[in-house]
């Protein structure tokens, strides 16, 4: 149904027929729930849900004003996710996925 | 002419003649100054006789003298008085005073006959001040036991303290602490007054001459007994007036009772106790003064009986209550700090004391929540209210409940958009952050900054809808929510919804996909709303209901009529949500149902037929369906209930106890070592800024973490934890 079909069959609402719709949909207050598309909940790296800031940016937003920082989940190769923030670090000492040891390479970020 | 030669000595002679002018000496009687001159010779000669020098016979006979003396004097002051009947005016008093007026004076000039001895024999016995103060050998631990020699003039001292004052002590405490209390009240005649005056000063100066704790006496014989009688008679006064009621007539009395009592210290007490004395009276006023305040707040807190009124009237009644109190003591007292200490106990008290319904936590909560929403009579000074909120939140121990409470009031407030002003709400955020940090508040900014970041979300899609000309009639609204941030708890009420909602729905996501990457979108349908309106009918009508509601009456659209199990199995609705949704449709009379209806306030049976109701009238266009809230939710979109609150408290009871042992490790990784009662310190100072810890759940929290093998006892100590790493 398009809006203007709606608008059209409005107008011949009260000629007595029984009309093809019953119902128009006015409004409709809708609420969802975002997280990040992982197989754990928790960065193996800080111990943190991934849903919440890692360690290290909880400790500085506890000097900064306030607020969520861009604290992203980044996805390996090998399907395992972690804080992207504790992931560079973790790459600088040993680039292999904490995990499964595989070699790191990232498949895509969370934004 | 005497000879300062060693001689021999008859000591009976001799003593028999020193005695008589030692007992006139003692007795203040008059001396001749020959006789005086002579005598002093004679204890110079006893001092030196030879062969053997008779010093300390000399000594000895005059302490048995004294000793004797003093005991005639003790039946002299006794006398005829009743001495556990501690009247003051009986006259024990004022021959105890006559008595040592005269024997300390006595005594003072004995001591200048026996000059000799006192330089000679008594001083190289004698122990240094600096001995005795820094107690350089074992042997001086106490100079004052009497196996040593005092000078004669200290002997004397001794003996009167040991032979009169002891025996007395009883009956002279007693009248002087009476005789103190009357003095208070009314201004005794000055021959009393002086009497009482050397009484005490009596006990400062029997001990004068010792190094140690020369107060002692004093303290053990007159401060302490009148210090704790004062302090009873100052309660008793404070309660009085407070009483009374009148705080400027309280506040009158305070302050001249604070300057009363310095002025009858410093008439009668030694110079020493003023501070003792002030502080008495101030501790009086303020434990008086807390007791009140905690009883007043039990009081307006106990009035506190509607629920819908409790949380207004608790705060109401808190801040009046701190508000009198402050004002009174930064006004009367300068705002010392033990009125400030104790008032702040007092609230504390009061506040965590459980009074009032639902607890502190909640009402405080409760509070904000109503002060927040959006209002027809738009109330002009809710900031205000919010700060002075603030004030109370200070005082609650259950900071980690309230924050609960206040989290999810928020979140409903925030859902179904009945803020009154998000500067408003920004603002009392940020008030409790700066109470209580950032951990505190953390969640409740994240929330807050996705409502911002959905109304961004909205206007974003509703461009892309326009540009890609897939614009709907429908007002499709949407709020993202950031998983982990809301206390939504609840079940997710599965649903599928029909075409009309999965359109907008299908939409959306494929647009968020497009500007996010690595997200997971789940709809909250418990939590929508929709609104509807009808074509069928003669007046048109609008619909508020549920999304599940909606979602049951679109399914009419095109159908008239539903058998139940097969409407139920095409909106993939689960049980108890179905039976909840179904009947207030069906109460409103928009839904019919008809066959086996099962029982009455049961679920419908699966066999029954619904079927739109085409001939729908209501007095009101807007119809608004009401829905049941599921019992189990605790924290969804309808409100927490009472039967929520036990889930309340167990869920804090695991945080807290996430809490403490984050708190033990954290500390101990720092420590090492430590032991038990500094890591209770440490671990209740960390906690306390979101809730006060029992020490029996640290002790379990310490429990698991042995057992999980991050802390081990120490092996030396038993008493001493070290951290494994």
């Amino acid at each position: 149904m398009s809006g203007e079909d709606c608008d059209a069959f409005d107008r011949g609402d009260n000629d007595g027929q029984k009309p093809d719709k019953m119902f128009t949909l006015k409004k409709w207050n809708a609420v969802a729930m975002w997280s990040w598309d992982v197989e754990c909940d928790t960065c193996a790296i800080c111990r943190v849900q991934v849903m919440d800031a890692c360690l290290r940016c909880q400790g500085e937003s506890k000097k900064d004003s306030y607020g969520k920082q861009d604290c992203v989940v980044v996805w390996g190769e090998c399907n395992h996710s972690f804080h992207f923030c504790c992931m560079s670090l973790w790459v600088k000492q040993n680039n292999r996925c904490p995990l499964c040891q595989q070699e790191w390479s990232i498949q895509r970020m969370g934004k | 002419m005497m000879s300062l030669k060693p001689r021999n000595v008859d000591f009976t002679e001799t003593w028999a003649h020193l005695k008589e002018t030692v007992a006139g000496v003692v007795g203040l009687r008059a001396v001749e100054r020959s006789v005086w001159n002579t005598r002093f010779s004679d204890v110079y000669a006893l001092c030196v006789a030879h062969p053997e020098p008779l010093a300390d016979r000399l000594y000895d006979e005059t302490r048995n003298f004294l000793e004797e003396h003093v005991a005639g004097l003790l039946q002299r002051v006794r006398g005829t008085a009743a001495l556990e009947n501690n009247d003051h005016n009986d006259g024990l008093l004022t021959r105890y005073v006559s008595a040592w007026r005269e024997y300390s004076q006595g005594v003072a000039y004995l001591n200048s006959l026996y000059s000799y001895l006192n330089l000679q024999h008594v001083k190289r016995q004698k122990v240094s001040d600096a001995e005795i103060i820094y107690g350089s050998s074992a042997t001086v631990t106490c100079p004052e036991h009497d196996a040593r020699q005092l000078e004669v003039g200290e002997l004397g001292l001794e003996i009167w303290e040991r032979v009169l004052v002891k025996p007395l002590s009883a009956a002279l405490t007693g009248r002087i602490v009476r005789g103190l209390a009357a003095a208070r009240s009314s201004t005794p005649d000055p021959a009393f007054a002086s009497t009482l005056r050397e009484a005490i000063r009596s006990t400062v100066q029997v001990r004068a001459f010792r190094v140690r704790a020369p107060l002692s006496l004093y303290q053990s014989l007159v401060l302490e007994p009148y210090l704790a009688a004062a302090a009873a008679a100052h309660a008793q006064l404070a309660a009085d007036l407070l009483a009374g009621g009148d705080i400027a007539h309280y506040t009158t009395h305070a302050l001249a009772g604070l300057e009363r009592e310095v002025a009858l210290g410093a008439r009668y007490l030694d110079s020493s106790s003023a501070e003792a004395v002030r502080a008495c009276y101030e501790r009086a006023v303020v434990d008086a003064a807390h007791a009140q305040a905690a009883a007043d707040g039990q009081a307006l807190l106990a009035q506190a009986h509607s629920k819908d009124e409790a949380h207004t009237h608790f705060v109401n009644a808190m801040l009046t209550l701190h508000g009198k109190y402050s004002k009174l003591f930064s006004e009367v007292f300068g705002g010392a700090q033990a009125f400030v200490g104790a008032l702040d106990k007092a609230c504390s008290a009061v506040v965590n004391s459980g009074a009032g319904a639902g607890g502190a936590p909640e009402l405080l909560a409760r509070y904000c929540d109503c002060l927040l929403r959006r209002r027809a009579a738009a109330d002009v000074d809710v900031d205000d209210k919010l700060a002075a909120a603030i004030v109370v939140f200070k005082y609650v121990d259950d900071k980690d409940v309230f924050q609960k409470y206040y989290a999810r009031a928020l979140a409903r407030r925030l859902i179904h958009q009945l803020s009154a002003s998000m500067e408003q709400e920004e603002a009392m955020i940020n008030r409790l952050k700066a109470a209580c940090g950032y951990e505190f508040t953390n969640k409740l900014h994240r929330m807050f900054t996705d409502v911002a970041v959905s109304a961004d979300l909205n206007a974003k899609f509703q461009q892309h809808l326009r540009e890609n000309n897939l614009a709907t009639s429908t007002g499709f609204f949407i709020q993202v929510l950031q998983a982990g941030a809301w206390p939504l708890g609840g079940a997710m009420a599965p649903l599928a919804p029909p075409p009309q909602l999965e359109r907008p729905a299908r939409q959306f996501e494929a647009f968020y996909r497009n500007m996010f990457s690595g997200r997971r979108l789940a709809w909250l349908h418990h939590l929508c709303s929709g609104e509807l309106r009808t074509r069928y009918t003669a007046r048109q009508y609008h619909v508020s209901a549920s999304t599940v509601q909606c979602a049951l009456l679109l399914s009419f659209d095109t159908v008239d009529s539903w058998n139940a199990r097969e409407l139920r199995d095409t909106l993939q609705l689960e049980g108890d949500a179905w039976g909840r949704q179904l009947r207030p449709l069906l109460d409103a009379g928009l839904l019919l149902a008809s066959g086996d209806l099962g029982a009455e306030d049961e679920e419908l049976s699966p066999a029954a037929r619904v079927s739109l109701n085409l001939s729908f009238s209501c007095k009101r266009t807007k119809v608004r369906v009401t829905c049941a809230t599921a019992p189990a939710q605790g924290g969804g979109g309808g409100a927490g209930g009472a039967a929520a609150d036990g889930g309340d408290a167990a869920h804090c009871d695991d945080d807290r106890k996430m809490y403490l042992q984050a708190a033990i490790v954290r500390i101990m990784k720092q420590r090492k070592v430590l032991r038990h009662t500094e890591l209770i310190q440490e671990v209740v100072s960390q906690a306390r800024g979101s809730f006060a810890p029992s020490v029996a759940m640290i002790k379990k929290c310490i429990e698991a973490l042995i057992d999980k093998q991050y802390l081990e006892r120490a092996p030396a100590a038993l008493d001493t934890y070290s951290y494994l790493a």
